[in-house]
């Protein structure tokens, strides 16, 4: 068997920084970003970003080396993608800030409201609901996250968990100070106002886990293969004929739902700053479905049923 | 079953964000004369305020309450340089649109919720301070950008561009902040553009606390933008001076 020689340069500086040298034809990216950590221990294999030309895009763990347009000596280009951080930590911590920071305005503890509010409860039946739902939403990313998701990447740079953990902390916090407040104010139009945001918020809620069970379906464990979803027979998934990602549909909605339950505007101004992140998403999501699969159905839009 | 082909380097990785090498276009022809247009009008603007602000202060004799004399020009053309976000929107201007909107934001921020909204700041002297400022180095980037649209840049431009804002900067920032300082006490009394509870959106805001929160967040910007100009001002004018020494 023909091996091949492997040199691996700087994108940035082409200096040299790893020769190996019998490698297998058939030795994946993965297996040879081993052999280049354990010249370099300080660049384990999540941080490098491999590729063929200086300023191209990475190649993928598992890409094969014979199948690469390289000869046997084949050059690939090292980038330090910097500190990186697993997926999963980030989901488990980001979403567990929220579960415990609305408990603390929930509780009333002291120094947030006055003194003579501490450890008080809220008269208000829906402030209660409002708990539950919130705590219920969070619970459910939380257990989705460690039994349900199949992540594409095992990581991304560290930063990102400082960024999203204040989005997530800092908007629950925002929310759950005025639900719970003393002089909260509830929902205009009473029980029937919060018997029907209750009814979309929970109909948005199984229909998010049920596209999130869906789409686990689609790729076996410890796989990173990517299909097109289809509905099942789940009537939830149903919206998968005109929407790429109708997982956020329905989490948009949850939160539309949850907004008008509370009748509290920064709740609003939470799910439009979600819709639009989460629009820019299902619009990046849709393109590379589009690009990646020749018969993707044309029917769909990346989020809301033939508008966006 | 998805096929990653033959080579590796297919699509754009999740986590990493899209890597395609951008190739820069220039603006066309129309959007250069519109360009052109604009920083002409936005130049002479601001030397109508600069002669206003002169001529006010020849007449009254003081530098005080020069604000009323150039107050409507002023409102005018800083508000028109929103445009400036469109600018960078449609591509025409290589600049981020965030970063620019950020500057123009906060510019007509000061100028129409601080200064404009609270009457008795108007007569501040830290008024006359920033408007100065402002108006200086607005003459001289709108200058400027309308000579590199016309590919005639005078070096005089350029270094002015690049070497007054180190004290202009600091003066500009200078009156902003102490305006603002003078308008809290009014805007606490006023209550202005507060809202608390008990309401039906449960929602509160404090103007006076988001003002001195503003104040504080001078504190990370300022020296950031500070430090990128003078870096900038290396980079620029070093570069042109090689190529003056290799004539």
């Amino acid at each position: 068997m023909k091996h091949y020689e492997v040199e691996i340069l700087d994108a940035k500086t082409r200096d040299k920084l790893c020769f190996l040298d019998k490698v297998e034809p058939n030795a994946t990216i993965a297996e040879i970003k081993n052999l280049f950590t354990k010249s370099h221990p300080q660049w384990y294999p999540a941080r490098q970003s491999l590729r063929l030309d200086p300023k191209g895009k990475s190649l993928k763990d598992e890409d094969v080396l014979q199948n690469l347009p390289v000869g046997t000596t084949a050059t690939l280009y090292f980038r330090d993608l910097g500190a990186q951080i697993s997926w999963v930590t980030v989901f488990l911590t980001e979403y567990a800030g929220p579960l415990l920071i609305y408990l603390l305005f929930y509780f009333r503890v002291p120094f947030i409201y006055g003194p003579k509010y501490d450890f008080t409860s809220s008269k208000h039946s829906v402030v209660h609901l409002a708990c539950i739902c919130h705590s219920f939403h969070y619970i459910k990313r939380l257990l989705e996250t460690i039994f349900v998701h199949r992540f594409s990447h095992g990581t991304m740079p560290l930063r990102n968990i400082f960024k999203n953990c204040t989005y997530y902390w800092g908007f629950a916090a925002w929310m759950a100070y005025y639900i719970n407040h003393p002089l909260y104010t509830p929902p205009t139009y009473g029980d029937e106002q919060v018997k029907l945001a209750l009814i979309i918020f929970l109909f948005c809620q199984l229909g998010n886990f049920s596209i999130h069970i869906a789409l686990r379906n689609l790729r076996p464990a410890g796989s990173k293969t990517r299909k097109i979803p289809y509905p099942t027979k789940n009537p939830f998934t149903w919206l998968f004929l005109l929407v790429s990602c109708p997982n956020y549909t329905y989490e948009v909605g949850s939160w539309i739902g949850f907004a008008i339950m509370t009748q509290c505007l920064p709740v609003a101004l939470f799910s439009l700053v979600g819709f639009i992140q989460m629009t820019i998403w299902a619009k990046g999501k849709h393109r590379s479905y589009l690009k990646e699969f020749r018969d993707y159905p044309p029917l769909r839009s990346p989020i809301i049923p033939f508008l966006l | 079953m998805a096929a990653s082909g033959s080579g590796g380097a297919g699509r754009a990785d999740n986590g990493y964000g899209s890597q395609q090498p951008r190739r820069r276009k220039g603006p066309g022809a129309l959007a250069t004369t519109y360009l052109v247009i604009y920083n002409v009008v936005m130049t002479a603007g601001w030397l109508v305020i600069a002669v206003g602000i002169v001529r006010a202060y020849l007449t009254k004799g003081s530098y005080h309450s020069l604000y009323y004399s150039i107050e409507k020009p002023l409102k005018f053309f800083q508000t028109g340089a929103l445009l400036e976000i469109l600018h960078c929107a449609f591509g025409i201007v290589p600049s981020s649109v965030v970063l620019t909107a950020f500057q123009v934001m906060s510019r007509v921020f000061l100028t129409w919720a601080v200064t404009h909204s609270v009457k008795e700041v108007q007569n501040e002297d830290s008024v006359l301070l920033f408007v100065i400022a402002w108006t200086i180095t607005e003459i001289i980037r709108y200058s400027f950008y309308t000579f590199s649209l016309l590919n005639h840049l005078p070096y005089l431009i350029k270094w002015a561009r690049y070497t007054l804002f180190i004290v202009l900067y600091p003066m500009g920032v200078s009156g902003e902040l102490l305006t603002i300082y003078a308008a809290l006490p009014f805007v606490r009394q006023a209550g202005l553009y507060s809202i608390s509870l008990p309401n039906k959106y449960n929602f509160s805001f404090d103007y006076y606390t988001f003002l001195i929160l503003v104040m504080i967040s001078y504190i990370p910007i300022f020296p950031q933008l500070y430090f990128h100009m003078l870096h900038q001002r290396r980079k620029v004018l070093s570069h042109t001076e090689e190529h003056k020494k290799s004539e």
